[in-house]
């Protein structure tokens, strides 16, 4: 913030007047010094595909905030995906297995706390039932959901299982793959793993709409995954799907739709503002998003000792 | 609260963030580079000169690539973001970070890339790693950072914020250490480190009075030198951004490689107060000044107006 002694008043049109000239003497002059990635270089006969491809993915990953210049003052730089981490806050309702064929909901609070580099995310919950206690309800179930790689664990607090006393981390390394989806079928990680699956990614039209299909890696590599883009290129709805019986829980449905820049601090990074999922046929959550920071903040997920060591065996 | 600058000021701020590059290159009279085509380090060329007593000679203007706090080029380099023509790596983690050509590129308003600045610049993976009850501080510093950064109304960045001195001189029993006063991101006063290497032993812990830069020593491990700091006050935060504060417990260990005409520099942090373990900046290498009479210049005054006028947390 300090030093600006070079900061003067001056009148608003002389300082627009400058801004244009700056801009124009240190803005880079497009189209000369950079070479087409491999995407977009493609000869006239794989065009139909790879350079549609390229630019579906191009416009979704701008429409999100996702794709910014990375030259900012002035310098000859490319653009590059910006995004790493971010929290998202929202209440709405999430739903489990009922006494009977309809699911029970619960009121819900929710809280993610994300990151793509490493992929990891911490999912905090607060359900209620509804009723008050006295009334027959529940009492609020609070939950934190922990994955991170390969390794997957529950928290009593925040942080749980680092320092002595405080907390307890319980491994979960059965939920390793549904918590991992549920980081990659947001759009960000969208985005991110059709440009990572590369040649496996295809675009297509389907009712008029665009629809990116392509594989996830790793652990995930057996899941499907189709994104259908709204008419302002952003991610509306996502669909997942497996063949592999063992991922039969991969099966998933989320649309997501009111997209804007939620962050008290303005980032230019859109997010929806309402969530609905279904898994399996059956609905799991319903969210409207109150807040979203997407300003890389400080998040962390180091892996518990003790969780490591379970799922060493 | 409101989202946006009084108008007027934002029009100035815009137009002079735009002019900041201009000024720093017409100041460094040709030699640093602000032109950047990428983040990479600077490829070492050029012997590297030895002192009489045997040592590699650190001496020099490590300016090449303009101040190393200086710009968002800089600033990605700092925290481990390789940004070539066409591909982009965190060096950290060794992900692979997408990347669009410059020539497809959409144009930003001024706006738009200083939140895109604010994003490049944390989008780093290698983040000290804070006692679980502290991530939330941390957090809540970074996201204050208008208000609590300690470096706001020209206070010294302190060690290891400063990062790499932008001038060394090496004499056979000190090495003198100048950070140039500046603006933008952190701006400081300008600053100095005087640091023995006549192989004398720190001060007991207890007598030293925590200050911003803390007491060094230097000694050199084969061809590095490693400079050992202990005594700091608990004020300052430990790198560029992050909101990263320490206990007066701090430990720093700098070492400083000189090959030919480029000089890698990192800082370990060790703060058991704080940290769950030692946590090491990326390592960032700065180029000598080409230019063999260059100078540093006088830093401009650091004079703090603008936090006034600043109604959003947005970062600037």
């Amino acid at each position: 913030m300090p030093t600006r002694a070079i900061m003067i008043r001056v009148p608003a049109k002389m300082a627009m007047v400058i801004a244009t000239l700056a801009a124009l003497a240190f803005q880079p002059a497009g189209g000369q010094s950079a070479k087409p990635t491999t995407a977009e270089a493609s000869d006239d006969a794989s065009k139909s595909n790879t350079s549609e491809v390229a630019k579906t993915l191009k416009a979704a990953a701008e429409a999100l905030g996702l794709a910014r210049w990375s030259g900012v003052g002035g310098q000859r730089l490319p653009e590059v995906d910006v995004i790493n981490t971010m929290e998202i806050w929202g209440s709405g309702t999430t739903y489990g297995p009922g006494q009977s064929d309809k699911p029970m909901s619960f009121k819900t609070e929710y809280h993610a706390a994300l990151g793509y580099n490493p992929p990891a995310m911490r999912v905090e919950m607060t359900r209620t039932t509804s009723g008050a206690p006295a009334q027959g309800g529940a009492a609020p179930q609070h939950t934190i959901e922990v994955v991170r790689d390969k390794y997957a664990w529950d928290e009593s607090e925040i942080g749980a299982g680092l320092v002595t006393g405080k907390g307890t981390a319980t491994p979960a390394m059965a939920a390793v793959n549904n918590r991992l989806l549920q980081l990659w079928i947001l759009p960000y990680g969208v985005i991110k793993a059709a440009l990572a699956a590369g040649d496996k990614t295809k675009v297509s039209t389907e009712k008029g709409a665009t629809v990116i299909t392509f594989p996830l890696n790793g652990q995930l590599a057996d899941v499907m995954v189709k994104a259908t883009l709204d008419a302002q290129n952003e991610v509306a709805k996502v669909e997942t799907r497996s063949d592999n019986p063992a991922l039969a829980d991969m099966i998933t449905e989320t649309e997501y739709s009111d997209y804007a820049d939620h962050g008290e601090i303005a980032t230019d990074v859109k997010s929806p503002g309402h969530i609905v999922r279904k898994q399996g046929g059956h609905p799991v959550l319903d969210i409207k998003v109150k807040m979203l920071d997407a300003n890389n903040p400080y998040l962390v997920f180091p892996v518990p000792e003790n969780v490591k060591k379970t799922a060493a065996h | 609260m409101s989202r946006h600058f009084l108008t007027s000021r934002s029009i100035v701020m815009s137009a002079l963030l735009c002019l900041l590059p201009a000024l720093v290159f017409a100041q460094n009279n040709g030699g640093p580079r602000m032109d950047h085509e990428n983040t990479l380090p600077p490829t070492p060329t050029g012997p590297t000169p030895m002192t009489p007593d045997g040592h590699p000679d650190l001496t020099g203007l490590w300016n090449g690539l303009a101040d190393n706090l200086l710009g968002v080029p800089n600033q990605m380099h700092n925290v481990g973001i390789e940004v070539g023509t066409d591909t982009t790596r965190d060096i950290h983690s060794g992900v692979q970070i997408a990347t669009w050509p410059l020539q497809n590129r959409t144009r930003q308003n001024n706006e738009q890339n200083e939140r895109a600045a604010t994003l490049l610049r944390r989008m780093g993976s290698n983040r000290p790693l804070y006692k679980p009850q502290y991530w939330q501080r941390v957090k809540d510093f970074d996201a204050n950072s208008n208000e609590e950064d300690p470096s706001n109304n020209c206070m010294p960045a302190g060690v290891p914020r400063m990062g790499v001195p932008s001038y060394i001189a090496q004499t056979p029993m000190y090495l003198i250490f100048i950070y140039p006063g500046q603006g933008g991101l952190i701006a400081t006063a300008t600053s100095y480190r005087m640091i023995p290497t006549d192989g004398r032993k720190h001060t007991n812990l207890e007598d030293l009075d925590g200050t911003w830069n803390g007491e060094a020593i230097g000694h050199w491990e084969g061809d590095t030198m490693v400079v050992d700091t202990i005594g700091f006050n608990s004020t300052s935060w430990f790198d560029q951004l992050g909101g990263y504060f320490h206990s007066e417990n701090m430990h720093v260990i700098e070492r400083l490689h000189r090959d030919g005409n480029t000089l890698t520099w990192t800082a370990t942090v060790e703060d058991p107060d704080v940290l769950l373990e030692p946590w090491t900046t990326t390592p960032r290498v700065a180029l000598l000044n080409p230019d063999p009479k260059a100078v540093l210049l006088e830093s401009l005054p650091c004079s703090e107006r603008d936090f006034a006028h600043v109604v959003t947390k947005e970062h600037h």
